[in-house]
């Protein structure tokens, strides 16, 4: 049946590669102002200028995170995304530069680079030059909370762990329309006028129910912190926020204990559950049906978000030719290029983030300590592993394997969402500007305010204990 | 629904814009001058002729001979049948015998060559519905299929030259027989396949359903034919209607449009168009008989007799004319082709005003327009 | 350019069908050889928009599908040619009404009146025959040209047509490069 394996054996090959030069990249521009410059410095000497010095390099660490991390990012997305789209369409794509294509997206922004950039006769080129800047820097400092999220409360990147986390990063997203407006508007286009005016009604009706799923899960959760909120989701898929925001954790919990042969299994199960009627087994199911409806819409909401088809009417190729970027060459087309896929990786991570677990292992805990107590092979070999491997963790602070383990997980829900993006991208043709209106005004809003009733309800009346 | 999305008390100014002729969906170089309000469309204006290659004016400056090899480029979709409206034209006034094997052969390709001018139809189709990246390639792997049976047979994958006056040029190999024999039996899952992903999706049927309704007595003043005009639910086939070449022995039911004319239809209509095509190429493999299979000796100086010859098939766009005046030398007199396209296109400004922009690229697609065609 | 069109054999022919449908309502018309089995008529430039009136709309006739409206350019006059399908049944029949060139050159265009004020389908066809042969059709609602560039000169598909400068010399003030 599956005709195209080896296709699918490249491809995979592909993901992998690029993936571990990411990873080695950014942790390599970690490493070095996290720890080996500070180190440096405060060997030189002591005192306050010292440690300041030292400090100062620490708290620019998330920030030459991300920016090491952007543009290394969005080339293997725009290389997923062809090659991902080749395969669901029987196609090849593009497999000539470096070995199996995987330099072609470095050599499309090279390519860029070096290409004239126009302002077009009759353009504003203030808000021309600006428009890109406007939809580009918000990608950049609304994903640092979720460094915090992703690496798991790591030390190097304590100072982006902010209360108000998710806040943030929504108020962050709903920025770039203003370049893009600006740039549909300063193009003197017509095409990019059209396509920047859809692109600001499209974002202030969707912004709404992406914003209501979110708070959903904010309210299940009690906090706008992300860390707090990854937190809560740790031990195992049954935690997750997706299957009711925590409301199967004592089921969690009672599992635990019947595998362990514990005594008061019953008692847990109580703690959990107090009431243990049919109200409390509703409840559960209602939270679990709130919060997979909330999952669905954002992710929803967050294609109409970033522009993604179906919903990627400000830039419909057969309608607008290229929409708000229609007069743009050269390297400012790239940042739009760019800033367009990492907002697509940030709204797949802020959807991992708060529904699927964070950073934290989609096996129960439960499964492991079984495993671990009872098959003694895989913890001697686990045990083995970790006695190899400690001196890089504990003297030279190369490795955490809870931040490992946490970007592990975190980068495999994120790209997963990526690749489903893809899929739908290969799959559906765009809608129409008046139904993706009543999609949102009549669909989806009125859907997501009925899902955050009834998870208050279900939280807050049948189901207090937790 | 169009008018929802204006409001009365509003009064915007109307912005006209261009739309071609360099633009990713207008198939080519079609130019739309549109008026706007907001994004409903108030008036188009089709310029056309950007692709005027004077297809006319080459017929009566060359021998019929060169002519012969120009023709597929008329609709270079569909080379065959322009080719046969022109052979056709050309019998009917020199009066020469075709064989019965260069008949069938004739229906056979022309029959495939429906199919694989759907196939890119369907496949554009999709990507001026928006569906940029995905399903339009799945046709694509069919019609490279067919591409390569034309190949085996005429040389070339678009530009046959294969029918000629008084016949076709080649006899095929009885492997290839074969071959097209194996595409019949799977292309009816492969068209299950497209249904699958295409016709029950959602954003599809909203995109089609009530979308440029073409009113049947509107399609008639414009003289609109083919499976555009079947789509609002006229049986008005040529093949059935004026049966020509070996139709009439033919088995075959022509799909009509079930709702009322609009945008769906005209898709489905095409859809089940090239399952009776399918059904078709297995009854010409099954009924070929052995023979000659060209009546008229292919030579530099061919000539045909004086006179007025008309002829018209059923394309896949249309009805496809073909008016040839001959004096009796080896040039024509005047050659005038009726396109499917051109008269199909004159009808789109009805369609389109008062629709949204969105709706301009998909009544557009489903009338299935090929500027080539149109331009000649 | 200097071939003859086809000689006419002047052979008194029957009034058909449809020409005698027509002379019941008072419009004259000359029966010309049929080409494959399909009537041929000749009427007069000011007969044409009555005659057609009648044969889309009356039900004796319903030639409702106008196929083509097509100039073809002979030494001595330019004919203008309607063929004329149904809808409904299996009916045919061409029109041609024939224009005197009257030693015209070639840029003059002979006249006649439009049909397509009440049959859209004539509209883009006699466009183009004014841009290709160059007949002028009166009260039509564009007349423009259609398939050559607006500031084209001259007829095309006429047999006398030189085309004085290459259009695409690039000397020439109206080139397109």
């Amino acid at each position: 049946m599956l005709t195209n394996s080896n296709e699918l054996f490249k491809f995979s090959r592909l993901i992998i590669v690029w993936l571990s030069i990411i990873f080695i990249s950014v942790w390599a521009a970690c490493y070095l102002f996290g720890f080996l410059i500070p180190h440096i410095i405060l060997s030189m000497g002591s005192g306050d200028v010292f440690n300041f010095a030292a400090q100062l390099f620490q708290y620019l660490t998330p920030v030459i995170a991300i920016l090491v991390f952007i543009p290394i990012n969005a080339m293997f997305m725009v290389l997923v995304e062809r090659r991902g789209l080749a395969l669901f369409t029987v196609r090849m794509g593009p497999n000539r530069v470096g070995p199996d294509g995987l330099l072609q997206t470095a050599a499309d922004a090279v390519k860029l680079l070096f290409k004239e950039d126009i302002i077009p006769t009759g353009a504003d080129g203030l808000l021309f030059t600006l428009a890109p800047i406007i939809f580009f820097a918000p990608s950049i400092f609304g994903s640092i909370p979720l460094l915090a999220a992703i690496t798991g409360n790591s030390d190097w990147f304590a100072i982006t762990n902010l209360p108000t986390g998710i806040f943030f990063m929504v108020a962050a997203s709903s920025v770039p329309v203003v370049g893009i407006v600006m740039g549909g508007w300063a193009s003197n286009n017509k095409y990019s006028l059209v396509g920047g005016l859809r692109s600001a009604a499209q974002a202030i009706s969707y912004e709404i129910p992406l914003v209501l799923s979110l708070l959903t899960i904010c309210y299940l959760s009690q906090s706008l912190n992300v860390i707090e909120i990854s937190d809560r989701q740790t031990g195992g898929f049954l935690n997750w926020n997706i299957f009711g925001g925590g409301a199967l954790s004592g089921l969690d919990k009672y599992l635990a204990a019947v595998i362990n042969g514990s005594e008061n299994a019953g008692e847990i199960l109580k703690m959990y559950y107090p009431q243990n009627s049919i109200l409390t087994v509703i409840a559960v199911i209602a939270l679990i049906f709130a919060t997979v409806t909330a999952f669905f819409m954002y992710l929803t909401a967050a294609c109409a978000e970033v522009n993604r088809i179906p919903f990627d009417l400000p830039e419909a190729e057969s309608e607008l030719v290229s929409g708000y970027n229609t007069e743009y060459s050269g390297i400012k087309f790239a940042i739009f290029f760019l800033a367009e896929f990492t907002n697509l990786f940030i709204v797949a991570s802020i959807a991992s983030v708060m529904f699927l677990g964070a950073g934290s292992s989609p096996i129960p805990q439960f499964v492991v300590d079984y495993v671990l107590t009872h098959v003694p092979a895989v913890s001697g070999l686990l045990n083995q592993l970790t006695a190899l491997l400690s001196p890089l963790m504990n003297q030279f602070y190369i490795l955490n394997p809870a931040t490992f383990w946490s970007v592990f997980w975190m980068v495999i829900k994120t790209y997963s969402l990526v690749l489903f993006a893809v899929l739908v991208r290969g799959t559906l043709p765009r809608f129409k500007i008046d139904q993706l209106m009543d999609f949102s005004w009549k669909r989806l809003i009125p859907i997501s305010l009925l899902v955050f009733f009834i998870a208050i309800l279900s939280k807050g009346v049948f189901f207090t204990n937790v | 629904m169009a008018t929802e999305l204006t409001t009365t008390n509003l009064k915007t100014d109307e912005m006209i814009i261009n739309m071609g002729p360099q633009h990713p969906a207008t198939h080519g170089v079609l130019r739309l001058i549109l008026k706007l309000d907001g994004e409903i469309v108030r008036h188009v204006e089709p310029v056309i002729g950007h692709l005027h290659r004077a297809q006319e004016w080459q017929g009566q400056n060359r021998t019929l001979f060169q002519y012969q090899a120009l023709i597929d480029r008329v609709d270079y979709l569909s080379g065959m049948f322009t080719s046969l409206a022109f052979a056709h034209a050309c019998e009917q006034i020199d009066g020469c015998e075709v064989p019965p094997r260069a008949q069938y052969l004739r229906a056979l390709v022309c029959e495939m060559n429906r199919i694989s001018s759907h196939l890119l139809w369907l496949g554009t189709f999709l990507i001026d519905l928006g569906a940029l990246f995905g399903f339009p390639f799945y046709p694509f792997r069919e019609r490279e299929k067919l591409l390569d049976l034309f190949e085996e047979i005429a040389g070339q994958r678009m530009m046959f030259n294969y029918i000629r006056i008084g016949g076709v040029i080649r006899d095929p190999k009885p492997t290839w027989f074969e071959k097209v024999r194996k595409f019949t039996q799977e292309f009816p899952d492969r068209i299950d396949e497209y249904e699958a992903i295409v016709t029950q999706n959602p954003i599809v049927l909203k995109r089609t359903k009530d979308v440029g309704i073409l009113d049947k007595q509107v399609a008639f003043d414009y003289g609109v034919s083919g499976p555009s005009l079947r789509g609002s639910g006229v049986n008005y086939d040529l093949r059935k209607v004026r049966p020509y070449g070996i139709y009439p022995d033919l088995n075959f039911d022509v799909p009509l449009g079930q709702n009322k004319g609009d945008t769906w239809d005209r898709y489905m209509c095409r859809i089940l168009e090239m399952r009776q095509s399918n059904e078709l190429i297995k009854q010409c493999l099954d009924k070929m008989p052995e023979g000659e299979i060209l009546g008229k000796k292919q030579i530099a100086g061919l000539r045909i007799k004086a006179g007025e010859g008309f002829s018209a098939i059923e394309s896949p766009r249309g009805v496809l004319g073909c008016y040839v005046i001959s004096n009796g030398s080896d040039k024509a007199y005047r050659i005038k082709w009726r396109n499917p396209s051109f008269c199909n296109l004159a009808v789109l400004p009805s369609l389109l005003i008062g629709r949204p922009i969105s709706d301009i690229m998909a009544i557009f697609g489903s009338i299935d327009v090929i500027l080539p065609d149109v331009d000649r | 350019m200097t071939e003859k069109p086809a000689e006419k054999t002047e052979v008194k022919l029957e009034i058909g069908r449809f020409g005698k449908f027509l002379q019941d309502n008072g419009i004259k018309s000359k029966r010309q050889s049929d080409s494959n089995n399909v009537e041929t008529i000749v009427i007069d430039a000011k007969d044409l928009e009555p005659a057609m009136r009648l044969l889309k709309t009356s039900s004796e006739t319903t030639l409702n599908f106008l196929l083509c409206v097509s100039g073809v350019d002979y030494a001595d006059k330019i004919d203008s040619v309607y063929h004329l399908w149904s809808y409904e049944h299996n009916d045919a029949l061409v029109i041609k009404v024939e224009l005197p060139k009257n030693n015209m050159t070639n840029t003059q265009t002979p006249c006649m009146s439009s049909i397509s004020n009440f049959w859209p389908a004539a509209n883009w066809h006699e466009r183009e025959t004014y841009d290709l042969v160059g007949i002028r059709y009166l009260k039509h609602p564009y007349l423009r040209r259609i398939l050559n560039p607006w500031d084209w000169e001259g007829h095309p598909l006429r047999r006398d047509y030189k085309q004085l400068i290459d259009a695409l010399n690039d000397k020439n003030p109206h080139s397109f490069r």
